[in-house]
């Protein structure tokens, strides 16, 4: 068997994160014998230690500043084809997902994206979040070839054994490949610095979601947030989105990640995109009316009610203490 | 040279965030009182739309969606919110269906008519994220997702896709080409009267799907497993209020 592993990239080098995917291809490749290769998608990124020098290299002849999703998904299905990949898997974020799944189209594969658990006892069966996260899909497997995006925190990264000693820090077999001329873009990066720190000093973060409702609605979080000496406000996307909170403050995938002792959602839902950002977290407190919302399937304690009848309550406790 | 750009949007509706979820075996199930809405990401998309029209770069925005009855709403809503025409590709209700099969049935639709077909980067629902990329490909487009933002500068346009809190990536696109637009802050529009009123009389175009594809896999839903053992604080509010207070204070943040 054969699989194909796409390295992310982040920042112009490789996310640390691929080597989650070694995991996860050790879990589908179970005790069948199998090739690992591992593909870099750009030639001109920093290659750091990060990732297993012991497997097949595959680097892509295309410079990150020429990126062409189009182009790119379609060397790739051309290697997967000389390969013979059975599995060709990335991790799920917003580099990888833009082309990955056109591979599934070039190469005739299902195309399964978002898979946080991948069960492989007599079926192989890839398991991803649907329905807003409430429900889980699970999917069987055939023998049609299946690209894969794998989401990020889902595995733990791989650790290269010392006793192995195929393992050296020089990439084994570099092989180029060149795409058209033609398919090449001019692709420019753009970098805004955060400089707002409050999110990384906090010992405790109140995060605020859509069912605050309103920006005026807000002083309910900030008054909430003032009984504890070293605290922060942070919000969802679309709290941000919708100009109630700084970009800054946005916590998640496309925004901050977040390690303080508490970290209390108020009406937050508890997307998987949110849930990226607050791994870091010690303790996870939720408060949300909807006892079905994803966020308690992550969250150390669970507060069911309206924030704007609990947390006013919660303040005059506090005052009368 | 394509001004007025030719556009298609495509539109999904989803259950909103409110909807309660069951599994009618293995299958997901809501209930009658389920209200449904466009997918925000589909909102953001026909904005971008609508703000080329303001600007005077189209006067031609085709709204599409695959689905059952219901999906006539979200249609309807698309017009009044400034869409030129809209077409149902009447397919079952589910929810869920396969991302290969709807792009197919959408690119069947599209053919080669359109300039710029635009989608949301996500369906809140299923989350697949896959579905512009595959109407993509399908039809040998360039693309982008996780567009943030569209610029034109006569014909070509550029658009700026976010990669994460600190970095994005911006280039020109070639036209044909296809945008899966993710939220920013702009703002979606609200109908205005006088569009309400002209939708009301439009029609909606009804397309028959393709007939299903090949590529198809066996799947089932169950409940998520939970990572942590939430445990919840019972009482009446005021206890739950006490409570908490507590487990604050152990965790020394009080
Ligand atoms: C590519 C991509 C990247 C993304 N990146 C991020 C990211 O970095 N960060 C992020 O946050 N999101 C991100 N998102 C968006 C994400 O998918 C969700 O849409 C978003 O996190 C939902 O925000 P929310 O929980 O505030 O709102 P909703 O999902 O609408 O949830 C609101 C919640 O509030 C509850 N509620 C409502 N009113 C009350 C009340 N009065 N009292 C108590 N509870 C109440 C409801 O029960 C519900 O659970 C991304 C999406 C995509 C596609
Ligand atoms: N049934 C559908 N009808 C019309 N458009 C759809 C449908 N399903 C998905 N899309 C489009 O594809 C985008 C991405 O969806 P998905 O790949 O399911 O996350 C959505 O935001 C919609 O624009």
């Amino acid at each position: 068997m054969c699989i194909l592993i796409i390295a992310d990239i982040k920042n112009n080098q490789i996310n640390p994160a691929t080597a989650e995917l070694f995991t996860a291809a050790n879990t589908i490749a179970k005790d069948i014998i199998t090739t690992v290769y591992l593909l870099i998608p750009c030639n001109d990124v920093k290659i750091t230690s990060n990732y297993r020098p012991d497997v097949k290299t595959i680097v892509i002849g295309m410079s990150i500043y020429n990126y062409n999703a189009q182009g790119l998904s379609k060397a790739i299905a051309s290697i997967a084809h000389d390969i013979k990949a059975h599995y060709i898997i990335g991790l799920h974020t917003p580099f990888t997902i833009d082309f990955l799944p056109s591979i599934s189209i070039e190469y005739n594969a299902h195309c399964i994206t978002q898979v946080h658990t991948i069960q492989h006892d007599e079926h192989l069966t890839f398991v991803r979040g649907s329905c807003s996260g409430k429900l889980d899909q699970y999917i069987d497997i055939d023998n049609k070839p299946v690209v894969a995006s794998i989401a990020p925190g889902s595995f733990d990264e791989y650790v290269a054994d010392d006793t192995d000693n195929s393992i050296n820090d020089t990439i084994n077999e570099v092989t180029q490949i060149t795409i058209a001329a033609a398919e090449k873009q001019l692709c420019t990066f753009i970098t805004k610095e955060n400089k707002d720190s409050s999110l990384d000093e906090a010992d405790i973060i109140i995060g605020v979601g859509k069912g605050i409702g309103s920006k005026d609605n807000l002083t309910l979080i900030y008054n909430f947030a003032k009984i504890f000496p070293h605290s922060a406000v942070a919000g969802s996307r679309i709290v941000c989105d919708y100009g109630w909170l700084p970009y800054s403050k946005q916590v998640g995938i496309t925004g901050k990640s977040i390690a303080p002792r508490v970290y209390i959602a108020c009406a937050i839902s508890g997307s998987s995109q949110h849930i990226a950002g607050i791994k870091g977290a010690k303790t996870i407190i939720a408060i949300n009316k909807d006892n079905d919302a994803p966020i308690f399937n992550i969250s150390h304690y669970g507060v069911v009610e309206d924030i704007f009848t609990f947390i006013p309550q919660f303040l005059e406790y506090v005052k009368r203490l | 040279m394509s001004i007025p750009y030719k556009i298609l949007v495509c539109i999904k509706q989803v259950p909103d965030a409110n909807a309660k979820i069951y599994l009618e075996k293995t299958k997901p199930h809501y209930d009658e009182k389920t209200v449904y809405v466009i997918n925000r990401y589909d909102e953001y998309a026909l904005e971008e739309a609508l703000q080329l029209k303001d600007k005077g770069l189209t006067h031609y925005i085709h709204t599409i969606s695959a689905g059952p009855d219901r999906i006539q709403k979200a249609l309807r809503r698309s017009l009044e919110m400034g869409a030129d025409e809209a077409y149902h590709i009447v397919t079952g209700d589910d929810d869920c269906a396969i991302p290969y099969y709807v792009a197919q049935c959408i690119t069947d639709f599209a053919k080669n008519e359109y300039d710029i077909i635009l989608t949301g980067v996500m369906s809140q629902d299923a989350m697949n994220q896959q579905t512009g990329q595959l109407i993509a490909s399908m039809l040998g487009y360039n693309y982008a997702t996780g567009v943030t933002g569209i610029q034109t500068n006569d014909d070509v346009i550029t658009v700026t896709r976010e990669l994460d809190a600190q970095t994005s990536m911006q280039y020109a696109l070639k036209i044909p080409c296809v945008i899966a637009v993710q939220s920013s802050s702009i703002i979606p529009r609200y109908p205005s009267l006088s569009n309400v009123l002209r939708a009301k009389k439009q029609h909606i175009g009804m397309i028959k799907p393709i007939m299903s594809s090949q590529v198809q896999y066996h799947s089932f839903y169950t409940i998520p497993q939970k990572t942590t053992e939430c445990e919840f604080i019972q009482g009446r509010t005021d206890q739950k209020v006490v409570e908490l207070y507590k487990i604050l204070h152990r965790n020394a943040v009080v």
